[in-house]
């Protein structure tokens, strides 16, 4: 056989068309995977449910008004909050479990946030219903409830005894960890909403409950606990109330009774008096019947006061206070732990040994109380305390009320919570029921279902300490966006996608394709579930295709 | 993270990969870098399946099936033919293990001593996977197969076909695992940039039922022979010029690569054999680093 020419050669098979046309492989598969929004553990960990991943995404995206909607629609102040909470959100974070690295810093991410839209205006409410709510004291509870009646097209009237709005914010903690221009901006914003906030009206002094009855339709009480408890130990009287010194500090007037101060408590109250003292040059000891473990303050607060130079001596309970030419005199009792308490903590038993110690001031921060004589005695419990249900609802079908007041002493977001809780409270109340949907958060991602291999591990960037002239300036600093993108970057973004694309760059099978987000080709897919494995955050789940079929 | 892979597919979905088929993961990756003016050689392979059946096929590039012992030669002879029609297409060889360190030897030495223009690459899952999972000499010591059962599991070790290339003096030669997609695409793009001589590719696969493992598992597999350091990452320029392109950021045992997979099962029953691949691989290991130390040292770094 001659091959000169191609037409010498013999035929050979050529395939030409595609494998799309005719191999539906998806027909193999007995699993599929599916993209899903899962609840993150930040954010069950978060008492406002803030969607973390998600708003964490919209940053790195760009999105910064979609992440500020997403997150307001929780929290209405992330500049507050990203300063002073607790950040239960990081105690819940996944990637210490799965890693060992620190928590995602999302109190700072939050921060930033806040600082970053602080002149974005609020959203323009719904459209008028023709109520008219009152909202009594203008702390986090207060404002929050406020806002999110706002919102829902009430018109709003905050009533506050003090001077300026803002609670605790204003005139508890200090300056140096949330400046009060902050706190007034948050207030003018919400001005803006068309929310009529009235200073200097107390309510029992200046308007009674019934007052506000007959022209609202509905009221929402958030007071507070301002009361100092009160010490029974002999010389109580010659105590200064924790409380009052910061709000006259916050007023620009502190007054320091002398070199040697002691703070008896270690609450967040001790702990601002303290450091607030030692700012002002004072040396300051701590007195608390227990030890570290058992101190109700936020533990970063402990830290900074040790890191301010507070001394502390646990174990030890003042039990008597003598005025002398000198200054004062206290008798302190050594203390050891007992079995724990109905709060679980172990309880301070007397040893019987005695000691005395001088000071100059000596200030009593153990915890404060909510005054409850506004309340008429049917709104009480038999044991004193209101009745109050958990959505703030009261035995009186016009008020409800919130944070501090109804729970005693708890954290800044408990109070926004409470306030929010409340405002739907009132407007399911006010014959709004559809609006506000249930928002129950499901059972968030585990540890060991993400996988950590494509994030960046780094160390975790805080807000970091900044050196101040004024030692009543902001003593850290919020932080850059390069910081904050480098930070967003260590997140897994657990049960969000964020648009990594792993899922795409690894499907064996090109089954995946883009458009936003991943786009599963049910056609071609085989099931074989390296998608939902690779997946950081799990946001990927695979079901049995028998439930899809027999759906 | 964010990937630096492409979004351009030329391979269709409707292949017939297995499932989690690290093969087809690793076309799909290689293939997203050298684009669609190029053409590729299957040997005898399960590439030659997962094409698809006559007349359907998946990729979008000229695809030619040949002989189990031929990827290297005919590759070099299309290449041949694209140079006289004035073209300057990339002609891929893409062959398995067997048609690699076994059969295909002779052809691709051949090749590779004439410095071909062809960017050859062997998808390695480490045994004759099409014909049902035959031991081959890139078998790792100790491994189940078919031909090399439990009572007798396979007693050589992996032969070193990248140091048979490095004799070649071939300009570009590297390891890639499709684990870690950036690494192999840039590893790709130094290949097709490389264009005049011989470039090979030796791309660790897994194949989840020759592995006994689950689909899901494939890329968990390939990321822990390269953390564990049994398979490492590299690139070798002149046969002489050694870069390690990944180095490991976490410890991973050799044992934490084995218990993902069913094959390795004969290795529980086998201390001192795990003992003599751990010694291996550390010593293996060293010497990267060391031929990694003396390539920097010369190039001034
Ligand atoms: C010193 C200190 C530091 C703290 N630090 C932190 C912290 O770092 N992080 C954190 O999360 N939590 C902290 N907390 C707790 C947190 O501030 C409170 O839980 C929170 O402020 C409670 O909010 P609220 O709205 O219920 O009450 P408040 O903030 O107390 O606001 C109540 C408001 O009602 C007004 N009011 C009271 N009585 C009347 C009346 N009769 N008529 C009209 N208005 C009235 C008050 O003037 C006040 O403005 C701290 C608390 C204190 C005291
Ligand atoms: C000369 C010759 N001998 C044997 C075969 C049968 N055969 C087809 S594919 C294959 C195994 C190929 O193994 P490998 O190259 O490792 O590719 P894999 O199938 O594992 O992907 C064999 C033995 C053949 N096609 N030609
Ligand atoms: S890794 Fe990110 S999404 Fe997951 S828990 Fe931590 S902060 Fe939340
Ligand atoms: S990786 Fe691809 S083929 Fe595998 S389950 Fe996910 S979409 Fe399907
Ligand atoms: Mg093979």
């Amino acid at each position: 056989m001659s091959l000169e020419h191609v037409d010498d050669y013999p035929e050979i098979p050529v395939s030409l068309a595609s494998t799309r046309t005719m191999l539906k492989t998806g027909a193999w598969r007995s699993v599929r995977p599916v993209l899903t929004e899962r609840t993150a553990p930040c954010t069950t960990g978060c008492p406002a449910g803030l969607g973390v991943p998600a708003y964490l995404d919209d940053i790195t995206a760009g999105r910064l008004d979609r992440a500020f909607l997403s997150l307001t629609a929780r929290n209405p102040f992330p500049r507050i909050t990203g300063r002073v909470c607790p950040h239960l959100c990081e105690d819940g974070c996944n990637l210490p479990i799965r890693t060992g690295d620190a928590a995602v810093s999302i109190r700072s991410i939050e921060r930033w946030l806040g600082d970053q839209t602080a002149d974005v205006a609020h959203p323009q409410p719904n459209p008028p219903t023709g109520k008219h709510v009152a909202v009594v004291g203008s702390g986090p509870a207060g404002l929050s409830a406020a806002y999110y009646l706002r919102r829902s097209g009430h018109e709003v009237t905050v009533y506050e005894r003090r001077a300026e709005a803002g609670g605790v914010l204003r005139y508890g903690i200090p300056d140096y960890r949330l400046p009060a221009p902050i706190v007034a901006s948050e207030v003018a914003r919400l001005r803006n909403m068309g929310i009529d906030i009235r200073t200097g009206v107390a309510l029992g002094a200046d308007v009674t409950l019934a007052d506000l009855e007959a022209t609202h339709a509905a009221v929402f009480i958030a007071t507070g606990a301002w009361q100092e408890r009160p010490l029974e130990i002999d010389g109580a009287e010659l105590l200064e109330s924790g409380l009052a010194f910061l709000e006259s500090v916050n007023q620009g007037e502190a007054r320091v009774p002398g070199p040697h101060c002691a703070v008896i408590g270690a609450g967040n109250t001790a702990m601002d008096v303290a450091r607030v003292l030692r700012r002002l040059g004072a040396d300051v000891t701590v007195l608390y019947r227990r030890t570290a473990a058992e101190m109700p303050a936020i533990r970063e607060e402990y830290e900074e006061a040790l890191g301010d130079g507070v001394t502390f001596e646990w174990l030890t309970n003042p039990t008597a206070i003598d005025k002398n030419p000198a200054g004062l005199t206290v008798t302190v009792e050594t203390m050891r732990l007992g079995e724990p308490d109905e709060s679980g903590r172990r309880r301070p038993i007397p040893t019987g040994e005695t000691r005395d110690v001088r000071f100059d001031g000596v200030f009593a921060a153990t915890g404060e109380t909510a005054d409850l004589s506004p309340f008429p005695p049917f709104m009480q419990t038999r044991a004193g305390n209101l009745d109050v249900r958990p959505d703030g609802a009261t035995r009186d079908p016009l008020v409800f009320v919130g944070g501090d007041l109804a729970t005693g002493p708890a954290t800044v977001i408990d109070a926004i919570v409470a306030g929010r809780r409340a405002a739907r409270a009132i407007d399911h109340q006010l014959g709004f029921d559809a609006r506000w949907p249930m928002d129950e958060l499901s059972e968030p991602v585990a540890a060991a279902e993400t996988n950590p291999t494509y994030i960046t591990r780094r160390a975790r960037t805080d807000s970091p300490p900044v050196a101040t002239v004024d030692p009543f300036d902001e003593e850290t600093r919020t932080l850059t966006t390069g910081e904050v993108l480098g930070e967003i970057e260590r997140c897994m973004s657990c049960g969000h996608c964020n648009a990594c694309r792993t899922c795409f760059v690894f499907c064996p099978d090109g089954a995946i394709t883009w458009d936003e987000g991943p786009v599963i080709d049910h056609e071609f897919c085989k099931g074989c579930g390296i998608c939902v494995v690779e997946c950081p955050g799990h946001a990927m789940i695979l079901i049995n295709e028998r439930e899809v079929s027999h759906a | 993270m964010r990937w630096a892979v492409p979004e351009a597919e030329f391979m269709d979905p409707g292949t017939l990969g297995c499932q989690g088929c690290g093969g087809a993961l690793s076309m799909r990756m290689v293939l997203k870098e050298v684009g669609d003016d190029a053409a590729a050689v299957l040997p005898a392979c399960c590439w030659s399946i997962i094409d698809g059946p006559w007349p359907l096929h998946s990729l979008n590039i000229p695809v030619l099936h040949t002989a189990f012992e031929t990827a290297a030669v005919v590759a070099t002879g299309i290449k041949a033919a694209k140079r006289h029609q004035g073209k300057d297409t990339t002609v891929i060889a893409w062959a398995g293990d067997g048609g690699t360190f076994d059969i295909g030897l002779q052809a691709l030495s051949g090749a590779a001593e004439r410095n071909e223009d062809i960017l050859y690459v062997c998808y390695d899952n480490e045994a004759y996977m099409n014909t049902g999972i035959q031991r081959s000499s890139a078998t790792p010591v100790g491994t189940w197969t078919t031909t090399t059962p439990d009572e007798r599991p396979e007693p050589r070790p992996k032969k070193d076909i990248m140091a048979i290339m490095a004799a070649h003096r071939i300009p570009y030669a590297a390891t890639a695992t499709s684990a870690y997609p950036d690494d192999l695409a840039r590893k790709v793009r130094t290949a097709v940039a490389a264009r005049g001589g011989m470039r090979f590719l030796h791309v660790l696969s897994a194949c989840p039922p020759g592995w006994k493992m689950p689909a899901d598992q494939a890329i968990e597999a390939m990321r822990r022979a390269v953390l564990s350091k049994v398979f490492p990452l590299y690139e070798l320029r002149n046969g002489r010029d050694l870069t390690i392109t990944v180095w490991p950021d976490r410890e991973v045992a050799i044992e934490e690569y084995f218990e993902l997979q069913g094959r390795f099962a004969p290795l529980e029953h086998e201390p001192q054999t795990v003992e003599q691949i751990r010694s291996d691989v550390a010593e293996r290991w060293q010497a990267l680093v060391d031929r990694h130390e003396r390539t920097m040292a010369l190039a001034g770094a």
